[in-house]
């Protein structure tokens, strides 16, 4: 017997109040757009279109994601995929509770009643057959099967699928198989531009302008060597880390050292290069 | 010299305070020359105190002196070196006396001190590594640094001093080759070497470079020193806002350049002049009174350090330049300082005619296919010759229509259309008489067809692709296998001894990522009970579900399932250590594989023209690591050219006969691919590429290790941006290849 029901009526019954609650962001996250996301992300979201984002690690796509949500007034449910994921952890299962039998849901499951954004960080870590469950729910079925309980839950239009991933790893193992692709609008996200980031910096650490200006402009180099030493640039996040020790009194080049170039490498002749870098720039 | 005992230096020591007493020192003063002596190592010191004491004989009041002397000396010389100038000092008592000894010893400026500064410094080659890395982090481009007999660059290399000897240690100096490396990048960032494509002095003529730019000066010298000078202010002003890091350390070494530098009395008033400069942008002020021209055009000169163009710059240059010409006495050119980058108009305009004339070769190319090439229907004008990208046409730029096809107009078109007088077949439109459309990017360069050649007998043949025609040419190349010849046994022996240590390391690296434990869970039997799946059944069997059976998990080694198939360059260009660098890359990964058990191949590469495309095998996937695959990458020598497309072919059908769930092929070059006959350029780029798709067709990753410096040109293009890595050290090969294959395949 397979039971269609509709995710919003069953709400009241199936999840408990406080879960929504806790996955509503009430302040709004900082964050300065790039180019046109939100836009493009407002309208995929009328148009019910679940979307990807694109970028290197720490460039902003979580925080945008806390940013969509807070803004579309939907709760943000987060899943970090990792290759033990399964299919029932993200669906939902059945437990003993008292000697009865308790169905569990799982928070895409979750998500789908509650009309939430569901947003599955760095879906390539996934195992490629549990990242096939989100696919009914990415087309214009909108739709996930519970198997276990023998019923289809049919998403409500405020219901969201968002993907992350981080197409630079060189790893060929790790690369989304394109029936998965071809289901999504993909936002592709970069560093911010060079006074962009700036602002981000300052605000996010209430560093000095002229030393958070400096670390964008290490950044920045630190960008040109990706792929001729570094596999990655340094992020904003790492910047930020770096103008947080430095707000706190720790001296510049020893705080970039540590929060920027040790972190992104181990290759000595690179950390020397990075360390004269650091020192022309402080 | 032997050392002394402690008690007879101590017995020393006694003599000289008995000396220095009698000479009426007072007892700090005593002190202060016991603990200057002191401060030496103690092999250092013993000369210094019998130095001092051999003057105490003659003068005490000589001993303050001479320590200063030392003191200045131990600056500029190593502890070794310094050793040996005082060693030649004692000498020079011995054979002309204790004036000579004492006028020897207080000459210890720069120039002197240098003739006892070993060659311990830095050398370039020991630097060139990091400095490169620096330049490319700052310009974002390749940027080879290369000996010259002074600093300047002609915007392709910067070219610094085969070594630094200015400090004794290396830790000193290299923030010296960096300073100069500044220099020259910011010398390239701020366009001071195009002072002619300024509005201000510029011609349309295609031929005004920098060099006939300084022809108008009837003392050229002079000016290029004076323009150096202008636009030294003006890269130190951008490198204190870009590198204020740099700039700081940089103070010290200006003040010292400062003390180094002539006073101005000493000099004809036109050499003054560009002195006085130079001492002012050293340290803000000059040797003896400034004279009020220097001072007018120092002032002048801070007034456009913050320009981001040399316009100002050229047009005052004219200015000084004439205010200078009216002084009297003959320009004597001097040298500038060391880190700064000299302006040599020859060198830039001679690299930037190189970098002009093949863009313009190409262009012709291009044209002359275009225009052979059949009219285009309207609907079809999206597409143009090749691959090259589409730009949207912009309303106020000018651009070529030739047979229904758009072309971006850049400086070179436009006198290459002039020089012709308009060409046949295609005209001149503004982008605002066109509605819509995309222009095509003058990117791609077209080669000449190459000749055709008798084909040899045998070999199996391969289609390759020819971009222009957008089709292949059936059964074109002719590839033949070979067993690659035995080299000497020996060669992995020395590999492995040489590498003795990381081989240890990277077995046991290899062994963790084979013997990586996964837990697989809800097996039907295991090891243990998996509880996740056993509470689930039991709440599944309570909901009337019927219960999964599998509730066991297992701890077993992951499948890799990975085959992987290297395919090695053996182009002429490996000759010497790309070649080692390869084979020894080569036996590093054989051990590391026969670890972990990845299947693999090796083979090797080489040809010459279409109809001798020679594929070496080294290992075939079924064959054992053994003694013959051992002879054989011992055998891997350089041969001739790199046509890459069919050996990527052959090697593709080879891997994907392989059962794997994950199929590599990885290629190993140090270059372009490129033949003999007329393979190469875009054409080999395509052909390349187009292979490369065909592999992926077949569900083999393709990836790129290359030391190529010019890869990023068109790798990201060949490979895909994330599919291929660049080296920058051949050496560093061999041990980067591990960690790389690690990383693709975990």
């Amino acid at each position: 017997m397979v039971a269609i029901t509709n995710g919003t009526e069953l709400q009241s019954v199936h999840s408990p109040a406080f879960l929504y609650e806790q996955y509503i962001i009430s302040e709004e996250p900082y964050y300065r757009p790039q180019r046109k996301e939100v836009q493009l992300f407002q309208s995929a979201y009328e148009n019910q279109i679940p979307v990807l984002l694109k970028g290197p690690t720490g460039c902003g796509k979580t925080r945008f994601m806390h940013y969509m949500a807070w803004k579309l007034r939907r709760p943000l449910i987060t899943v970090s995929c990792h290759d033990d994921l399964t299919a029932s952890d993200l669906v939902g299962r059945y437990l003993i509770r008292g000697g009865e039998t308790v169905w569990i849901d799982g928070p895409l499951s979750a998500a789908v009643k509650a009309g939430a954004i569901c947003y599955l960080d760095e879906i390539v870590e996934a195992r490629k057959d549990t990242i096939v469950v989100i696919h009914p729910l990415a087309d214009d079925r909108r739709m996930l099967p519970v198997e276990k309980k023998g019923e289809i839950l049919k998403a409500p239009p405020e219901f969201l699928i968002a993907l992350s991933y981080n197409p630079g790893y060189q790893s060929v193992l790790k690369d989304l198989k394109q029936s998965t692709r071809q289901r999504f609008l993909a936002l592709d996200f970069v560093y911010p531009a060079k006074e962009r980031e700036t602002e981000i910096v300052v605000h996010e650490t209430g560093v000095r302008e002229d030393f958070a200006r400096t670390l964008v402009s290490l950044a920045e180099k630190t960008r040109n060597l990706k792929d001729k030493g570094l596999i990655e640039g340094a992020s904003t996040r790492l910047l930020i880390n770096a103008a947080k020790l430095i707000a706190g009194g720790i001296d510049p080049a020893t705080a970039c050292e540590c929060a920027i170039s040790e972190p992104m490498t181990d290759d000595r002749e690179m950390l020397e290069s990075l360390g004269e870098i650091i020192h022309s720039l402080f | 010299m032997i050392a002394l005992t402690a008690k007879q230096y101590d017995q020393l020591c006694d003599e000289l305070v008995t000396n220095l007493s009698l000479d009426f020192f007072e007892d700090d003063e005593i002190d202060h020359v016991l603990n200057e002596i002191n401060s030496y190592d103690p092999q250092v010191r013993q000369k210094v105190l019998a130095l001092a004491l051999a003057l105490a004989h003659a003068s005490s009041s000589l001993v303050p002196g001479l320590l200063r002397h030392i003191k200045t000396a131990s600056l500029f010389l190593s502890s070794d070196d310094l050793d040996h100038w005082l060693e030649t000092a004692f000498d020079f008592r011995d054979s002309q006396g204790i004036d000579q000894a004492l006028g020897f010893l207080s000459r210890v400026d720069a120039a002197h001190l240098a003739a006892f500064q070993s060659q311990a410094g830095l050398q370039l080659h020991e630097a060139a590594p990091l400095l490169e890395t620096y330049l490319r982090a700052m310009s974002g481009r390749e940027l080879k640094v290369m000996p010259a007999d002074e600093v300047f660059t002609d915007t392709a290399n910067i070219y610094l001093p085969a070594e630094l000897t200015r400090f004794p240690d290396r830790e000193r100096n290299f923030p010296l080759y960096i300073l100069a490396s500044a220099n020259g990048w910011a010398q390239i960032a701020l366009g001071t070497l195009e002072p002619m494509m300024e509005p201000a002095s510029a011609g349309e003529d295609e031929g005004f470079d920098i060099e006939k730019f300084f022809e108008l000066f009837p003392d050229r010298k002079l000016a290029i020193d004076l323009y150096t000078i202008i636009e030294s202010f003006r890269t130190e002003y951008y490198l204190m806002k870009e590198l204020p890091g740099l700039m700081k350390q940089a103070f010290s070494l200006k003040q010292s350049c400062y003390l180094e530098r002539p006073p101005l009395s000493s000099l004809p008033e036109q050499s003054a002049f560009v002195e006085g400069l130079w001492q002012f942008y050293l340290a803000g002020r000059t040797k003896g009174a400034t004279p009020k021209k220097v001072t007018e055009a120092v002032s002048s000169l801070y007034g456009i350090q913050y320009e981001p163009g040399p316009s100002e710059s050229v047009k005052l240059l004219f200015k000084i330049y004439d205010a200078v010409a009216l002084l009297p006495g003959r320009y004597i050119p001097r040298p500038a300082p060391f880190f700064i980058a000299r302006i040599r108009p020859e060198s830039v305009a001679e690299s930037v005619r190189e970098q002009r004339a093949g863009r313009r070769k190409k262009l012709e190319g291009i044209i002359n296919d275009l225009l052979r090439m059949p009219d285009l229907v309207p609907d079809g004008r999206k597409h143009g010759p090749g691959t090259a990208r589409e730009t949207p046409v912009e309303s106020s730029r000018e651009y070529l229509l030739i047979k229904g096809r758009l072309m971006d107009v850049d400086k070179e078109l436009r006198s290459l259309i002039e020089e012709k007088g308009g060409l046949p077949g295609s005209t001149l439109v503004k982008g605002s008489e066109i509605e819509g459309g995309s222009s095509i990017n003058l990117a791609d360069l077209i080669d000449k067809e190459e000749e055709d050649l008798p084909e040899a007998e045998g070999g199996l043949p391969y289609d390759e692709w020819d971009y222009r025609r957008r089709g292949y040419r059936k059964n074109w190349c002719l590839l033949f296998e070979n067993d690659m010849h035995p080299g000497k046994d020996s060669f992995v022996e020395r590999t492995l001894n040489r590498y003795g240590g990381s081989v240890v390391a990277l077995r046991k690296k290899f062994e963790l990522l084979r013997r990586e434990r996964r837990m697989s869970r809800r097996q039907k039997d295991g090891d243990d009970i998996d509880l996740d799946a056993l509470v689930e059944s039991y709440s599944d069997m309570h909901a009337g579900i019927s219960p999964s059976e599998n509730l066991f998990t297992r701890i077993e080694r992951q499948e890799r399932s990975i085959a992987v198939l290297f395919l090695v360059d053996m182009s002429g260009s490996t000759r010497g250590w790309v070649n080692q660098a390869e084979k020894e890359s080569l036996v590093l990964m054989s051990e590391a594989l026969e670890t972990l058990g990845d299947r693999y191949a090796i083979y090797g590469f080489s040809g010459m023209t279409r109809n001798r495309c020679d594929l070496y095998c080294v290992k075939k996937f079924e064959e054992p690591y053994d003694g013959v695959v051992k002879q054989r990458i011992a055998g891997i020598e350089p041969k001739d050219y790199t046509r890459m497309g069919p050996f990527i072919r052959h090697t593709a059908k080879l891997l994907s006969a392989v059962d794997a769930r994950t199929r590599l092929l990885i290629t190993l070059s140090d270059s372009k691919p490129e033949d003999w006959d007329g393979y190469k350029g875009d054409y080999a780029i395509e052909d390349t590429r187009k292979a490369l798709l065909e592999a992926a067709g077949r569900g083999i990753h393709p990836f790129c290790i290359t030391i190529d410096r010019e890869a990023q040109f068109y790798l990201p293009h060949l490979f895909g941006a994330v599919n291929y890595i660049f080296i920058d050290d051949v050496r560093k090969l061999p041990s980067r290849i591990t960690e790389i294959y690690c990383r693709l395949t975990t």
